[in-house]
């Protein structure tokens, strides 16, 4: 382990996982890297219509 | 940063060099105001990835209409100019001269202490498979394809129709585990653990999509895995609502008449072989990782597992194999919405765990200018409509709202945004305020719920107080619901507008009050969960206090021989229990329980009680690891014959005398003890892969003895599919039983039998059983005095309800309070060790900060206040209290609030008999002027 | 009373369960008339008995409280 870490981390993927993960980093003092390899966030979940068990709007 | 991609990582945890390599968007983003002329004028039709190939969408594109960020991007595979030299029509008509056909690949170096990779997945293709008939019968589609033709924003939005004729399907069948469970055709061995309730999820809502009339949904299933928190009722509720669940597997798929449907042939549980015709089959494809997933691993420098996920332990879920890199999401393993949510949290848990030295070292604060004073100005008043694309456009004539606001008092500029939340209309509405002097800003597009925050940002970035801006919810509540009636729709715009206006000439400068936040945690609960949370708090800085009530920590762990990737429990369980006790910012307290509780998020006042001593303490956040206990069976002769155990029971019984195994001829597992029955209908989610294992060590101890599995559905989701391979494999036999034919338990003289009707054969079989291992249900600890306390709740199986089900899954509803655990939900001890990791890093966001912003919406004391106290008992939060001041010389009684308990709700105003008592942003003046511009009285 | 008769009614919707309602019924693009004015409140409990007198004291048709 370096003695001086770096305060930044990368995230991999912009999907919900990946968003979740970058917004927890960023609300607790991290400086968050998102890369995403499509045009746009959201991932797999933005293709669903509804989801289960309430049927809440995927978006 | 999007269309990137990582192509090198070198140096090591707390010390990375990241290489990513941008692909050109060629439209500039700065530029680009999303007004979609450039796809328009785009010539070239390509297949929309967004809607499964459903679909098209132009080379210029937005992959979908929600997209963030909105800025449209150019496709070099498609574009004709790109490809062949010639057109640029995007060019020529982007009205911002967006379009930058010279953009190109950039490569950026970013320093990172830790990286999480979460690239996702992708679905099975069942391509060329015969038997799935897709690709060669026109009314076979995937559930991705399915979900696009139900989705409101799909190729034929949100109508459901099949792909042969364009008719609305009335009957509809599910083939389950495609691409899933299966080592014969495609390699997937492993259960995706998501499609079961995607497919009742779909057969569900595909009523609503068609136009009334008879719909008839089948689902061909193995097992139905519906384990998940109110999983069991969805599925019960499918049932009730008439859909069909057949557990056959069709073993061929025929194109129906005129090539229109399919015809499924399969064979039913009884042997009898079935045509039935089907207007349109969807596959339930399951989970793959990325096919990308062996690159992305050589650049990461992590190993993936046998099934190509990211290898990791049970015992440490997030940590890939190469220290500082985690992994979360699907590629850690087929997974759900929730347990990817909840996995993110915990993989950022992991990291700021890894660099909490550096915390706060490289985020950057956001900042404002200073805020312009407005008091003793006259209203100015900015109106921007929207069109939110075509959303509100189609219904609502934006026009002719936008023309009627220019005709209210105090209205100074009025303008029609296509979406006014886009980057450049904040900067457009930024501008306007410095240059007209907007003191007041009316914003007419979406709902407050979501948008209001944004605004209230730009106006703070314009130099004004965030709380002069006023929203007109003209899509949800207007555009959306009232589409087949343009004018009175427009006309109650006109009127929301007024009313907006009306408001916001009353909007006062607000302020939020900071309050100090304790830098402390409460954890409650020394289990696996609790110790966990504790310890990932405790390493990134914070102090804790870890309270138990039995007399030792570990929990339920101490019963358990190895976790569900067999790695034994006990080592792992000491060493954790060492770390716990030899932190230094742990506190640990046995025999300890919570007596009483005050306060809320960030400044929470506790009372515990240890060994009968009462102890004060103050936390900020408190993280709930309750647990759960195995349910004391109340049948198959349970606590009547010593040979009749629970899976605990059995399992210290392996663990202290495995010699008795070794000796027995037989033994026989009942699953569902408990469990998925009208009293307690939910699964325990776990007990199936506990009698596997606990199977699959009676036969490697001895090989020859008999043992059998009667079972409802095997639920052995995941990958641990393998370890129900391997049991059948070596010869377990698995007999699977209906609620209304449960197995009978008898003792005939000295023996114990057990009899139990065989589904294939038709007939009782009678098994002589050495062991009868019985799955116990998994039952919540009683947290009645919690719930009381802290004012969270349970559902009605008494686990602790989750403030959202699939996007907030370890927050309480209680700002504040998080869940971690067996109190959550049955799970095995990988998710609770992952969940716990999780309630740490959203614990963690309240606690990075020594102070933090309470809502600026509170009640406050008018000088009309006569201390009359009516509004004191009415108060759910004692945020009132009554005081004695001394105005003018003498004592005046007044109530006085407390806005650090206030939750701006207002009985207080309402019980108020003289305007004592109010609430910021929503006076009985405010609400009175927004009701007499509804009635048309322009205020 | 004419068959074009069409009522105003102020509806005061708590923001935490009838308004985010409302707004679902958007997202849901479930169909309702367009009668009903709605005016946000942070709870259905903060609306004064006064405000519903008045509403209807000045012209409302009817007032719907929902929380």
């Amino acid at each position: 382990m370096n003695h001086d870490p770096s305060g930044s981390v990368l995230v991999v993927g912009g999907g919900i996982a990946g968003m979740q993960a970058a917004l927890d980093l960023a609300d607790s003092g991290y400086r968050v890297h998102l890369v995403e390899r499509t045009a746009a966030i959201g991932g797999a979940m933005a293709q669903l219509d509804k989801t289960f068990p309430t049927n809440d709007c995927a978006m | 940063m999007t269309l990137s991609e990582v192509t090198h990582v070198s140096g090591s945890l707390g010390n990375f060099q990241v290489t990513i390599r941008q692909k050109p968007r060629y439209v500039d983003m700065e530029k680009c105001i999303a007004c979609g002329l450039c796809a328009e004028k785009c010539p070239k039709k390509v297949d929309d990835p967004f809607n499964a190939g459903m679909g098209k969408r132009k080379a210029a594109y937005i992959p979908y209409g929600q997209a963030v960020p909105l800025k449209y991007a150019i496709d070099p595979e498609h574009c004709i100019y790109l490809t062949r030299g010639k057109c640029r029509a995007c060019e020529k008509f982007c009205p911002t001269g967006a379009v930058n056909f010279e953009d190109e690949e950039r490569t950026v170096t970013v320093n990172v202490g830790a990286v999480i990779a979460a690239p996702g997945f992708r679905t099975f293709d069942p391509q060329g498979l015969d038997v799935y008939g897709y690709g060669s019968v026109r009314d076979v589609v995937t559930s991705l394809e399915y979900e696009r033709l139900l989705a409101s924003n799909g190729p034929h939005m949100g109508h459901l129709i099949r792909p042969s004729d364009h008719e609305e399907p009335r009957k509809i069948a599910w083939i389950q585990c495609v691409g899933s469970r299966n080592i014969n055709r495609c390699d997937n061995p492993y259960c995706s653990g998501v499609c079961c309730m995607y497919a009742i999820k779909q057969a569900l809502v595909t009523a609503e999509h068609l136009n009334g009339g008879e719909v008839e949904q089948a689902v061909f299933y193995m097992d139905v895995r519906s384990h998940g928190k109110e999983f069991e009722r969805y599925y019960e509720s499918a049932k009730e609502k008439g859909v069909r669940f057949i557990q056959a597997r069709p073993h061929s798929i025929s194109p129906g008449e005129k090539g229109k449907g399919a015809v499924l042939e399969y064979v039913t549980r009884d042997g009898r072989p079935v045509r039935e015709d089907f207007d349109l089959v969807v596959l339930s494809v399951g989970l793959e990782a990325p096919g990308n997933a062996e690159d992305l691993a050589r650049t990461l420098g992590i190993d993936l597992n046998e099934s190509r996920f990211a290898r990791t332990s049970g015992f440490s879920p997030v940590a890939a194999t190469r220290p500082g890199i985690f992994v979360t999401g699907a590629f850690q393993s087929p997974k759900d919405i929730p347990q990817s949510v909840t996995e993110a949290s915990t993989a950022a848990c992991e990291a700021a765990r890894a660099l909490a030295a550096a915390r706060g070292t490289q985020a950057r604060e956001k900042t404002y200018p200073q805020e312009r004073d407005v008091c003793g100005e006259k209203p100015v008043i900015g109106v921007f409509v929207c069109s939110c694309g075509i959303n509100i456009a189609n219904t609502v004539d934006v026009q002719a709202v936008a023309d009627y606001a220019r005709t209210l008092p105090h209205v100074a500029h009025v303008e029609n945004n296509l979406f006014t939340c886009s980057a450049d209309t904040q900067n457009l509405i930024a501008r306007k305020i410095q240059e007209l002097g907007l003191n007041r800003i009316v914003i007419a597009a979406c709902t407050p719920r979501t948008h209001e925050p944004l605004f209230q940002d730009t106006l703070r970035e314009a130099g004004l107080n965030p709380y002069l801006v006023e929203m007109a919810n003209i899509r949800n509540q207007n555009a959306w619901v009232h589409q087949q009636d343009r004018e009175k729709a427009t006309e109650k715009a006109k009127d929301q507008v007024r009313m907006a206006v009306a408001k916001a000439a009353l909007n006062e400068p607000l302020h939020r009050l900071k309050v100090n936040v304790i830098q402390r945690a409460l954890v409650i609960g020394g289990g696996v969960a609790g110790m966990n949370a504790a310890l990932a708090l405790a390493d990134q800085g914070y102090p804790v206090t870890l309270v138990e009530k039995s007399d030792r920590l570990g929990g339920n762990a101490w019963k358990l021989i190895t976790n569900d990737a067999g790695e034994p429990v006990e080592p792992y369980l000491e060493a954790l229990i060492r770390r716990v006790n030899e932190h230094p910012r742990i506190g640990v307290h046995t025999r300890t329980t919570l007596r009483s509780v005050t306060g809320s998020v960030g400044n929470f006042h506790g009372i515990l009680e240890e060994g009968g001593a009462e102890k004060e303490i103050r936390f900020g956040v408190a993280v709930l690891a309750t647990g759960a206990r195995e349910s004391e069976p109340a049948e198959y002769l349970y606590g009547q014959d010593p040979r009749v155990l629970t899976h605990q029971q059995f399992d210290t019984l392996l663990r202290e005398r495995p010699e008795a195994a070794g000796q027995a001829r037989s033994a026989v597992f009942i699953q569902c003890v408990g469990s998925r029955e009208p009293e307690r209908p939910y699964c325990s989610r776990v007990c199936c892969t506990h009698s596997v294992k606990a199977a699959l060590r009676l036969k490697e101890a001895n090989p020859e003895m008999d043992v059998y599995v009667l079972y409802r559905d095997m639920r052995t989701y995941g990958e641990r599919e393998r370890l129900y391979q391997e049991a059948r494999r070596r010869g377990i036999l698995f007999i699977q039983y209906g609620l209304d034919a449960k197995p009978h338990v008898e003792k005939d003289g000295a023996d114990l039998f057990v009899t139990v009707t065989d589904p294939i054969l038709g007939r009782p079989l009678k098994i002589p059983a050495d062991y009868l291992v019985l799955a116990a249900a998994m039952v919540p600890h009683d947290t009645a005095d919690l719930v009381e306390m802290f004012k969270c709740g349970t559902n009605a199986d008494g686990f602790f309800t989750e403030a959202h089900p699939k996007l907030r899954p370890v927050d309480l509803s209680v700002d504040g309070l998080f869940v971690a655990g067996l109190c959550h939900y049955p799970k095995p001890m990988d998710e609770s060790i992952a969940q716990a990791g999780a309630a740490a890093s959203r614990a963690a966001v309240v606690l990075a900060r020594d102070e933090m912003l309470l809502d600026a919406v509170k009640s406050f004391v008018t000088e009309k206040c006569d201390g009359c106290a009516l509004c004191v008992d009415v108060c759910p939060y004692q945020a009132i209290r009554l005081d004695t001041v001394e105005e003018t010389g003498r004592p005046t009684r007044r109530i006085v609030t407390d806005p650090a308990l206030c939750k701006g709700c207002g009985l207080c105003a309402a019980t108020c008999p003289k305007g004592g008592v109010m609430v910021h942003g929503f006076t009985l003046n405010q609400l009175e002027a927004q009701v007499e511009a509804a009635l048309g009285k322009a205020v | 009373m004419s068959q074009t008769f069409e009522p105003v009614i102020i509806g005061f919707l708590c923001n935490w369960c009838a308004y985010a309602g409302g707004d679902l019924a958007g997202v849901s693009r479930l169909q309702y008339p367009p009668n009903m004015r709605p005016i946000r409140v942070m709870c259905s409990g903060m609306v004064h008995p006064d405000l519903v007198v008045n509403a209807l004291r000045k012209g409302a048709d009817g007032v719907l409280v929902m929380g």
